[in-house]
């Protein structure tokens, strides 16, 4: 008898387990030279939903060299099974068990999920820690946001891709196979792969402490190792290989539908954002590109729903004409398009208006801040106004809810601007009620989230604001908020406060990660798994202050913990845009051909893509 | 019709409906889609399969809008099913046919488990004969509301046999099966696992054989 066959009919949602989804591929492991398996530090149903791993997966797979399986962290109680069993943990393609694999590939994507890789790691039997790790364990690599302060993963982690994937993955793979083929140990497979662009491999590195505890500098070992580590940027965006035959989940996936990149990077400079920084400079596609890239994806998944996906999409120069010629084409066979979230104005409903979908539900804007001069404080370029404006025109077109998306705990913030919150969502409101919303369906949504200062962005040197302070004004915020069509939602701040050290924290953290999964943590960013009572306890028992971490303000010479890694922005730069931000002066898009001179274009040798608004445009 | 087996097992009957709608699309059918804020295509079971059972033989009927022959249909369609979703035969249906569900009375099962100490063959036979003369079976079903009932499941066991190979028993029913008084195959094994006091080691592997409508004389298969 088949033990998965014993073990599935006894599990939540048993489809995470099996694989055989349409589009999935599965290669002849005996002829195929290397193996590798992306692994997702979450469950499958958000894993799934995660281009970047159609991405790498389209990618590895197109190779006749190599092959990529899947992996997803099981929930606890398929864990449990796998456990009691002897069921290690294995990929969904061949079934095989992870550690058969030659790489096992994680992608960072929270600084919540550090412990599902553990987590994921021993239930393959795979020892968590690199040095722990022999000839015959994969290699364990790591890349996505997160990769960009590695160190508190680099006790677990062989090699770091700093940066876009898709062709860095190619170099390290042929790098792999040619030391594969001459049999080559793994410390030389080490030493060879840190010569890629792109690539860091932690264990070449010392890491030096002051007495005092704090971080001094990071070192290579070696010559042949670079002292910093620049990120990979894709040039040519347009014709990078993107995944038109995507894996198609058999059970819901979080965004279950048809996803297509229409522009990478961000403008806008919002100073708090890492996104805006890591994945800079803005490159669009073609719209002939997005235009050919959705209809196939139409064909090969038979999904119901498009979406055009990146950091802002009201900002993809021709987003009005492909949003119309994508829904023309396709609205026959019941395809709708969707857009993932809206910038605060005029446009962004006239946008939505095109997109069916998003009408049934609610709109959602971000304005940030409460007030305009916090607004300004962290460059996000929207006015009262601009807000006023859209939620007017949204009322006015039929809809009837609106979310607002807000953080709190902003460097400079006072009351004042706590109080600003409440009165924009209170004009929203108004708004709503003067635009004859029904009293019983006008729902305004206020969503706050506590500001995490993150590695690279202007406001890499702030702390995060105490715990009690926090807590203080979300409790204001519903004192204030008590309305029947007001809705407030707020984050748990300690999870903020655990996410805030891992943010910026350094390698002696890896201990604290150990200590953290050994009491219980694992899946620490859904709700009813965080426990803050286990990690505090994991921060006493490896003897590590977090508060030195979360509430440490840097100086702007003060040496970093992620200064080894380049994600191509000047610290000049950074530090120009932190005064600025502290006089609350604005800088403007970079769009607008306003320079603002982060040195990113001149470092790495590129420039910003844009596709021009005509559908036609032959740029 | 059409089998559930391997990974496509464990797919839920939700996710089925999305399978078969993907699928369709890709297949480039015209499939008919309800009217109103939340169109969904006009797609009808048979009967749901409980997660984990395979099926060897299952019904569903979609809704075309244009004309479209059982060939084209089958050919297109076999080419974009998933693993595991197999399609055996297409029939075009006319649009008064008797709805799949109202049609379903019964269907067969089996049920397979590596069983401790295998009884000889005719000790098991008169486990079952013991078994399906209790003049009542009962089985614990929950209400709506969450409350614990009894529930007699004997009127609705057509059939059972069992059989042992090496140290696999292997259980056959025909259970009934549909809107109202339907039974469900492992409320049956739970029942006789318990009423015999056989051990099984792990769990039994259930496929759903056929599906059965009532006929004039005789069950008879739904097509």
């Amino acid at each position: 008898m088949d033990l998965l066959d014993q073990i599935l009919p006894l599990v939540k949602k048993p489809a995470r387990y099996t694989g055989g989804e349409w589009n999935a591929v599965r290669k002849d492991w005996e002829k195929t030279e290397l193996k590798t398996v992306f692994a997702f530090p979450d469950v499958y149903e958000v894993g799934m939903s995660h281009l970047g791993l159609q991405i790498l997966y389209n990618i590895v797979n197109c190779r006749t060299d190599a092959l990529m399986e899947r992996v997803f962290a099981p929930w606890p109680d398929m864990a449990d099974m796998m456990r009691e069993n002897g069921l290690p943990l294995f990929a969904l393609e061949s079934h095989r068990p992870v550690k058969d694999f030659d790489i096992a590939a994680f992608t960072l994507q929270y600084e919540m999920s550090f412990t599902n890789i553990l987590y994921m790691l021993s239930l393959a039997g795979i020892p968590l820690r690199a040095e722990q790790r022999n000839e015959d364990d994969p290699l364990v690599i790591a890349g996505g946001p997160c990769a960009f302060n590695p160190e508190p993963a680099a006790d677990f982690i062989d090699i770091f891709v700093i940066g876009e994937g898709e062709e860095v993955i190619n170099e390290l793979l042929d790098v792999v196979l040619a030391c594969k083929r001459n049999k080559l140990e793994k410390k030389e497979i080490l030493l060879k792969a840190a010569g890629v662009p792109g690539i860091y491999v932690p264990s070449l590195y010392n890491v030096f402490y002051g007495e005092d505890g704090s971080f001094l500098k990071i070192m290579p070992v070696c010559e042949e190792v670079p002292g910093r580590v620049t990120k990979r940027v894709v040039k040519d965006f347009d014709g990078t290989p993107f995944p038109v035959k995507p894996v198609v989940p058999s059970t819901e996936a979080v965004h279950d539908r048809m996803m297509i990149e229409v522009l990478r990077g961000c403008t806008r400079g919002c100073r708090f954002c890492q996104a805006g920084i890591i994945y800079r400079p803005v490159r669009e596609k073609k719209p002939k590109t997005v235009l050919r890239q959705s209809a196939e994806l139409v064909k090969n998944t038979g999904f119901d729903e498009i979406s055009l996906t990146s950091l802002s999409t009201s900002d993809y120069s021709p987003v009005l004409d492909v949003i119309r010629s994508i829904a023309n084409e396709h609205a026959g066979r019941g395809v709708n398009v969707s857009l993932p979230s809206l910038r605060a104005d005029h446009f962004s409903v006239e946008l939505a208006k095109e997109v069916q979908h998003v009408r049934r539900s609610s709109l959602t804007f971000a304005p940030e801040a409460g007030t305009q001069r916090l607004r300004d404080v962290i460059n996000k370029g929207v006015t009262e106004e601009d807000l006023m404006d859209a939620a007017n025109a949204a009322f006015k077109e039929g809809w009837k809810a609106v979310k607002l998306y807000f953080m709190i705990g902003l460097p400079t913030e006072t009351e004042n601007d706590v109080d600003g919150i409440v009165q924009l969502a209170r004009s929203v409101l108004a708004l709503g009620r003067k635009n004859g919303v029904p009293r019983g369906r006008l729902k305004v949504t206020v969503s706050v989230a506590s500001f995490v200062p993150k590695a690279h962005t202007v406001f890499q040197w702030e702390p995060q604001e105490l715990l009690g302070s926090l807590r203080k004004k979300q409790d204001d915020l519903s004192s204030k908020t008590r309305d029947k069509n007001l809705t407030l939602n707020y984050h748990d701040a300690n999870l903020s406060f655990i996410e805030a050290v891992f943010a910026r924290g350094d390698r002696r953290l890896g201990t604290v990660l150990v200590k953290a999964f050994e009491l219980g943590c694992r899946f620490d960013g859904w709700s009813e798994y965080f426990n803050i009572e286990k990690w505090l306890e994991a921060f006493r028992l490896a003897g590590i202050d977090p508060d030195t971490y979360a509430y440490r303000r840097y100086n702007y010479d003060d040496p970093l913990p992620w200064d080894h890694i380049d994600a191509g922005v000047s610290k000049q730069y950074l530090i120009l845009e932190h005064k600025r931000a502290m006089e609350s002066i604005v800088t403007p898009d970079c769009r607008s051909g306003n320079c603002p001179g982060c040195g990113l274009c001149p470092a790495l040798e590129i420039e910003p893509f844009y596709a021009g608004s005509d559908l036609n445009a032959q740029v | 019709m059409y089998a559930k087996e391997g990974p496509a097992k464990y797919i839920s009957h939700l996710d089925l409906l999305r399978a078969f709608e993907r699928a369709a699309r890709r297949a480039g059918l015209p499939i008919a889609f309800t009217q109103g804020f939340n169109p969904h295509p006009k797609l009808s079971f048979a009967a749901p399969l409980a997660v984990g059972t395979a099926g060897e033989a299952e019904f569903a009927d979609i809704e075309m809008t244009g004309n479209t022959s059982a060939e084209v249909v089958a050919k297109s369609l076999s080419e974009v099913m998933p693993e595991g979703l197999r399609l055996i035969e297409i029939r075009i249906v006319p649009e008064s046919a008797p709805a799949l569900m109202a049609m379903v009375e019964r269907a067969a099962y089996t049920a397979r488990a590596v069983i401790e100490s295998p009884p000889e063959k005719e000790a098991l036979e008169k486990a079952i004969a013991k078994f399906l003369a209790e003049p009542e079976i009962l089985v614990e079903r929950r209400s709506k509301t969450g409350e614990k009932r009894k529930y007699d499941i004997k009127p609705g066991i057509f059939a059972m046999s069992a059989r042992i190979n090496n140290d696999i028993i292997e259980l056959e029913a025909q259970l009934k099966t549909g809107s109202s008084g339907n039974i469900r195959c492992e409320e049956l094994i739970g029942a006789f696992i318990e009423n015999s006091g056989l051990q099984v080691t792990g769990n039994f592997v259930l496929r759903r054989r056929a599906l059965f409508s009532a006929g004039k004389t005789q069950q008879e298969m739904l097509w």
